[in-house]
Parts: structure tokens; C-alpha cells; sequence
């Protein structure tokens, strides 16, 4: 039994060696996972869209449209930057991306609003070229509208021969207070950077490991044993352990992320969370041959566990078939579990979901990587291993010039 | 003039043969391409988030309250999933990610509401999840509107009006919005259109780096010049023109599954939008070249050609608007090809906007490929003296 943990303790020194010595290990483990969340929290700095410049076409010139324009453009969201006599005029300056909106008033609009019968009508057009122009264009005007609304009732009610008091609680019945939980900004940032941190671990960590395993295997170095296993699993779980408490329990208080939830949960969360990717990759790692095809598994899954986990796109409209795929991506639970916790307040226990599908991946991975260890041992003793001779031993391709 | 094709054709041989000894060219092209399109395809057939699963809280408890969630439940575009009488039961579902909304019925409500008092409403939604707490909140709007819609209506009717002439004081100004090339509001419309060429140039620019630097590391750039001849610019075409044909098929192939089999809009020239897609993917190419020319060892090449291509997804500004950048962000978008291949986007499928709009864009992704011709000597040098590091 001693001889046994001595084994481990060995492949767990040899591993750090092997990352420490390792450049471009070093690179992906430490200098991107430490750059990445600045070069994202530089990138949503702002974290409300502002000022969007709109055209307006104001064919009606009135005082009511003026009035209108006029409470619009107090908003923070828009900005009305140029008055043009037509629609053409408009779209013009909408297609040279110079405005991300028009509002347009038909002539008769000062009239329908006069009208006690009429319904006065304003067109908005809105480009469409990002999401986040339509939002800010949309909600602004149509706070305003709600709001020139209300007037525009109490006068009608007024001149159909009610009170004015009556008028106003009738148009008011129902006032209401909205407000917006967890993350007072609202940003695009505090929403984006909790989701991408927790991604980064898992890449970076997903990408290493793999990078390592093709490495050795190039080299001929690669062990199968479950020693050797346990033992590097140990020398990623510290590495990245600590990466994760920098990342998500101090960047966050660093640069003004939201982070309500207790940093001891968080951290609790994390154990599994690192375990399961550390056996993940390690399952994954097996079939890789070289140093750089982890590479093409690293670009084509970032994007597809992202979008797969459903917090950009949210998970209840995800197809089922994505949605239990996603199920076995450590990502879809370290992440929701991190906002939850991180974004929301949510104790530990109330992310138990979470929590306990993480454990629950960590010993389904960590199975699976004993098998696979298990079977490739066995084939390496039997000499049938298929790795490829050493780059620097292949004189084959070499030839002088 | 006839050795230079001959030579050229030597080396297209000799890579056709690398790229089928090793499944990593095509897995990494053509595998990766065909499951991010099924996958981004599949992933939001919907289009548009219409509805979230909210919370209502009824501290009021009475027959009018309960009508009132009733008349909500009936309403397609709300989606209630959890009615509690108690808020932090409300908001524990909402923390563990089931709702992201919750809409608060006060106590007072029934007897203010028949003492013609003013009831007030609470709403809260999440912001932890964007998209999930924008729909909630427009949702919330439409619960509001129904409460009060529905009050002033009765009120009304007992003044003996008919519904029509009621319908216009209720809603005495309206807003007609208007998506421009979006009517539906579809939201993979416009992340589809940009992740999906954004995919394809990473793989452009990741093989590129792959293919020269992977001689590098195996010593064989010297078997790579023997066979083009001793000449760079031949070496170079020969290698890239296997791969090359490659990405103009799938390229070619994204613009007519989202264009034409998905249905996604192109307002202006489809030709100059293609045209646009295969600037692109000569631009990411040559980056390549411009980024293993610049650090001749595969290793580092293919950590910066990562770090830098994934920035491109959110500095070309298709998520989060350019506008909101700060400046010094601002001016590195334009170093992302990527940026320049969404706005000619924006301007052929959405604008339908002018050539001289796209224009610029065009020449900056032509920029791209002249600075790759900068690296050549450079380059050249790490071939034939293998000066640099293996790893």
C-alpha cells in the first residue's frame, strides 16, 4: 500500500514537472486563463448600449410629436441625431449605418390623436443587424409611448364628462413596480463574463490535458497505469483548483462582476466541477494521437458547449436531443450552478442539482477513464500500440536542399 | 514558365497525400463544419424566444385574483409555471434557474380594486440570463396590460360603450415596429449568418497554421522546397490549393443551406455576399500564413491563431454592438477579419445597401492577404534552417 501511493506521488511530481516544463502547456494553463476573462472584461466595458443614434421623419410636425420626440430623446438608451423630410432620406442614412433606427410619424397624427375615436399611429424601424440596437430602440420608445398614453386617456375620459380624479385611477389601476434581480446593471458584460469564465477553465483545461496526452504519446512517453491516472489527476485538480478560486471567487470582486453568492459555495462547487473536466479531458485524451489535434476539439466545442448549455440561448429552447447531450458536458453544470450561486445568491444547497450532477459525472468520467487506461495498457504491453515514431527520429521526409 | 506549374503540381501531390495520411484535415474541415451547421440549425429552429416560464405570487388570495391568473394562463404568450402564495418560494425557483420572472398580485388587491383605489403590481425579473429575462419582462408588460386592460374595459362597458370605441381609449397611440430584414424578430437569423462563416475562417486559419508549421516541427520543410523547387511563392500555392478548394466548397455550401434550404434573407447581391464569404476565407488563410510567419514554431502559431480567431466572434460586433466598445477595442475590431465579413454581411443581406458600402470591407480583407506577403522572407528562412524550436 505504501509502495502504491509512492507509485502515485511519482506520477503526480512527474506531471508537474511535465506541465511546468512544457511552454505550451504553461501558455494555455496559466497566460490565457489569466488574459482571457481581462481581454472579456475589457471587451463589455460598457455594459448598457447607449446613446443609439435614430433618424426621424416627422411628416405630421406637430406639438404632440415634437412633445413626443422630445421625451424620447431624454432617455439614456437613443439619441435622435438626424431629422430627415422623407422616408428615403432615412433608410439611406439606415443603410450607410450611420442611424440603427427610424420613428416616423404619419401626417394625420396630431388629428387621430385629436380624434376621441381615433388611434394615432408611430412607425418604428429598427436595425436589425444586432440584437441589442432593437432592445434599446424598442423598450425606450415604448416606455414613452405608455407614458404619453396615459394623458392622452385621462383627456379623452375628461371629455367624455368624468373627473379627472376617476380618469386617473382608471388609467392607473393597475400601476406597477418592475425590477430587475441579481445583476442591477442589467449588462451584456455581467451576463456574458460569469458563463465565459466558467467556460475558460473548461477549454483551457480541456485543451492542456489533451495537449499533454498527445505530447507523451509522440514522445513515447505515455503511461496507462491508474497510478499514473490518479496521479496526474491530482497534479490538473491543484492547478486548477487555484486557477478557479482566481477566476471565480476573486476576479469577479476584482472588476465589478456581479457576485452576491458566498465564495465558500462557490469553491465548494468547484471540486466536482474541476474533477469532472480533469477526467472528461483525460477520457477524451486517450484517442489523441498528437500534440495539436486537441486543437481542432478545442475550436469546435467551445462555441457548441456555449450555446449548448443554454445561457445565451435559454435552455428551455433547446430540442431535447441538444438538451440530454448537454447533460454529460461538465460545462452545462459548472456554469449554471456559478450563476446560480455567483449571479443569483443561491446557496449551495439550493444549486444541489448542480451539485450533485457534477459528482455524478466526476464518477461516471472517472470510471470510464479507468477502462479506457485499463484497455490501453493492456494493448501497449502487448506491443500493438499505434503510436507514431518520434519527429525527430523520422529521417524518412528529410532531405537536404 | 512550365517547371513553375509542374512544380506546382509536384507539391499539390505530395500534400494531397499528407492530408489523407492523417483524418485530422478532414475531420477538422468538413467534420467540424458539417456538425457546427446541424447543430447551430437544429439548435434554434424556433427563431425567436416567445415565451419563459414565470412565477406568479398571490398574497391576495381572493376569487378576483385567482380570475385574474386565470385569464393570464389562457394567454398564449405567457407561460406560468409556478402559483405560490409565498415570494421566497418564488424566488428560490427563480435562483435555481426554473422561472425568470416573477409577478406579484398584492394582498389589498381585490378590496382596493372595488374601491376603485390603485392596487400596484410588482414584477421581478432575472438579468442573471439575458435573453430568458428580456422575454419574462415583455411577458410581465403583457400581464400588466391584461390587468389593467381588462379593468378599464368592464368599467366602461357599464357606461354602456361598444367595444370598438372602447378598444381605441384604451389604446389611444400605437407603435407599429418594424425589424428591418428581420420581420420575424429571428434571433438566429443574425448569429447563425456570422457564427457559422466565423466557424469556417478558424478552421481556415488554424489549418494554414497547421499545415506549414506542422514541416516545422517534422523537419520535412526541406523535402516541401525540393519538391516546389527551391521556390517560396510555389511551395506556398502548391500547398494551399488543395486546402483552398476545400474551404470555396464549403464555403460555397454554408451560403446555400442558410440562403437558400434555411430560408435566412438576402435583401441585396447573393453574389457579392459569396463573394464576401471567399475574401474572408483568403483573408483568415493568409493570417495563417502572416501568424506562423511571425512565430515560425507550430506551438505558439497555434495558440495565438486561437486566442486571436475566438476574439473575432465577440469583437466583430454581432452580439454585442461595436458602438459600446471602448475605443482602443474599437480599433483592434478592425484587425478581425471577421468584422469586416459581418458588415459586408450586414450591407448585401440586411441593407441591401450599395457595392461602395461594401467596398471598403473588401479591400481591408484584401489587406489581409498582402500582409501575408511580408513574412515571407522571414518564413522562408525558418524553412530551409529549421532554426526554430520543435515543440
Amino acid at each position: 500500500m505504501k509502495v502504491e501511493s509512492l507509485k502515485i506521488l511519482s506520477a503526480f511530481v512527474n506531471e508537474l514537472r511535465r506541465i511546468f516544463r512544457d511552454p505550451g502547456v504553461m501558455v494555455i494553463f496559466i497566460v490565457a486563463t489569466l488574459a482571457y476573462p481581462l481581454i472579456y472584461k475589457a471587451l463589455y466595458w460598457n455594459e448598457q448600449i447607449t446613446n443609439v443614434p435614430v433618424a426621424v421623419v416627422d411628416l405630421s410636425n406637430s406639438p404632440q410629436s415634437r412633445e413626443f420626440l422630445h421625451q424620447w430623446n431624454a432617455t439614456p438608451d437613443i439619441r435622435l441625431t438626424h431629422t430627415c423630410v422623407s422616408m428615403k432620406e432615412a433608410e439611406q442614412l439606415l443603410r450607410d449605418q450611420k442611424v440603427h433606427g427610424i420613428i416616423y410619424f404619419p401626417r394625420d397624427f396630431a388629428k387621430q390623436l385629436a380624434d376621441p375615436l381615433g388611434q394615432a399611429r408611430i412607425s418604428l424601424y429598427c436595425d436589425m443587424s444586432s440584437f441589442l440596437y432593437m432592445k434599446a430602440i424598442y423598450l425606450s420608445c415604448n416606455q414613452v409611448m405608455l407614458e404619453s398614453m396615459r394623458n392622452i386617456q385621462i383627456d379623452r375620459y375628461e371629455q367624455m364628462g368624468m373627473d379627472k380624479e376617476f380618469a386617473w385611477a382608471l388609467v392607473q389601476d393597475a400601476p406597477y413596480t418592475e425590477t430587475a434581480l441579481f445583476t442591477p446593471t442589467g449588462g451584456y458584460g455581467s451576463f456574458l463574463i460569469p458563463a465565459v469564465l466558467v467556460l475558460i477553465l473548461h477549454q483551457t483545461l480541456f485543451f492542456g490535458i489533451c495537449m499533454l496526452g498527445g505530447t507523451a504519446r509522440e514522445e513515447g512517453l505515455d503511461q496507462y497505469s491508474i497510478r499514473s491516472l490518479i496521479g496526474r489527476s491530482i497534479a490538473y485538480f491543484l492547478i486548477y483548483y487555484a486557477l478557479a478560486a482566481i477566476l471565480l471567487g476573486f476576479f469577479p470582486r476584482l472588476f465589478g462582476i456581479p457576485h452576491i453568492g458566498a465564495i465558500g459555495d462557490i469553491l465548494l462547487l468547484m471540486i466536482p466541477y474541476i474533477l469532472a473536466v480533469v477526467f472528461f479531458s483525460l477520457c477524451v485524451s486517450v484517442f489523441i494521437r498528437n500534440r495539436e489535434s486537441g486543437l481542432v476539439i478545442l475550436i469546435s466545442t467551445s462555441l457548441i458547449f456555449l450555446f449548448m448549455a443554454g445561457i445565451s440561448w435559454p435552455k428551455e429552447m433547446i430540442p431535447d436531443e441538444w438538451r440530454y447531450l448537454s447533460f454529460f458536458i461538465p460545462y452545462t453544470w459548472g456554469a449554471h450552478g456559478f450563476i446560480h450561486i455567483n449571479s443569483m445568491g443561491a446557496t449551495l444547497w439550493q444549486t444541489r442539482m448542480e451539485y450533485f450532477a457534477l459528482w455524478g459525472l466526476t464518477v461516471g468520467y472517472f470510471a470510464i477513464a479507468c477502462i479506457l487506461f485499463y484497455i490501453k495498457n493492456i494493448r501497449k504491453n502487448d506491443g500493438t500500440t499505434d503510436r507514431i515514431p518520434s519527429p525527430t527520429g523520422n529521417g524518412t521526409l528529410q532531405t537536404g536542399l | 514558365m512550365k517547371y513553375i506549374f509542374i512544380n506546382i503540381w509536384r507539391v499539390m501531390q505530395r500534400e494531397l497525400k499528407m492530408m489523407f495520411a492523417r483524418p485530422l484535415y478532414l475531420f477538422a474541415s468538413v467534420g467540424v463544419m458539417l456538425l457546427s451547421t446541424f447543430f447551430f440549425l437544429t439548435l434554434m429552429q424556433g427563431g425567436s424566444a416567445e415565451k419563459m416560464p414565470v412565477a406568479v405570487v398571490d398574497l391576495d388570495q381572493t376569487s378576483i385574483s385567482r380570475r385574474l391568473i386565470h385569464e393570464m394562463q389562457a394567454t398564449p404568450s405567457v407561460d406560468i409555471q409556478l402559483i405560490t402564495n409565498s415570494y421566497p418560494e418564488a424566488r428560490e425557483a427563480m435562483q435555481q434557474g426554473k422561472i425568470y420572472g416573477i409577478f406579484v398580485i398584492p394582498e389589498c388587491f381585490y378590496d382596493e380594486l372595488v374601491s376603485f383605489k390603485r392596487p400596484k403590481m410588482d414584477f421581478y425579473v432575472t438579468n442573471a440570463y439575458t435573453v430568458g429575462g428580456n422575454t419574462a419582462y415583455k411577458q410581465m408588460l403583457t400581464m400588466v396590460n391584461l390587468t389593467s386592460g381588462a379593468f378599464q374595459r368592464e368599467v366602461l362597458r357599464k357606461k354602456g360603450l361598444p367595444d370598438d370605441v372602447i378598444m381605441h381609449r384604451i389604446q389611444p397611440l400605437a407603435i407599429e415596429g418594424h425589424m428591418v430584414a428581420n420581420p420575424w424578430g429571428n434571433y438566429s437569423v443574425y448569429l447563425v449568418s456570422t457564427i457559422l462563416p466565423g466557424i469556417l475562417g478558424l478552421i481556415c486559419l488554424m489549418l494554414t497554421i497547421f499545415a506549414i508549421g506542422f514541416e516545422l516541427k517534422m523537419r520535412t520543410s526541406h523535402a516541401w522546397l525540393k519538391a516546389a523547387g527551391g521556390n517560396y511563392t510555389v511551395a506556398m500555392i502548391g500547398k494551399l490549393i488543395p486546402y483552398t478548394l476545400i474551404y470555396i466548397i464549403l464555403g460555397i455550401g454554408c451560403h446555400i443551406i442558410l440562403y437558400r434550404f434555411a430560408g435566412f434573407p438576402v435583401y441585396g447581391s447573393h453574389t457579392r455576399l459569396m463573394f464576401g464569404l471567399l475574401l474572408f476565407i483568403f483573408a483568415m488563410e493568409a493570417l495563417g500564413i502572416t501568424l506562423i510567419g511571425l512565430l515560425p514554431t507550430l506551438r505558439d502559431a497555434l495558440s495565438i491563431g486561437a486566442l486571436y480567431s475566438m476574439l473575432g466572434f465577440s469583437l466583430s460586433g454581432f452580439t454585442y454592438p461595436q458602438m459600446a466598445m471602448l475605443p482602443p477595442v474599437k480599433a483592434l475590431s478592425y484587425l478581425e477579419p471577421l468584422r469586416h465579413y459581418y458588415l459586408i454581411y450586414v450591407n448585401e443581406a440586411l441593407m441591401a445597401a450599395p457595392v461602395e458600402n461594401s467596398i471598403p470591407h473588401m479591400l481591408a480583407l484584401t489587406g489581409f492577404m498582402l500582409a501575408s506577403l511580408f513574412v515571407a522572407p522571414r518564413l522562408y528562412d525558418a524553412l530551409v534552417y529549421q532554426n526554430y524550436p520543435l515543440k
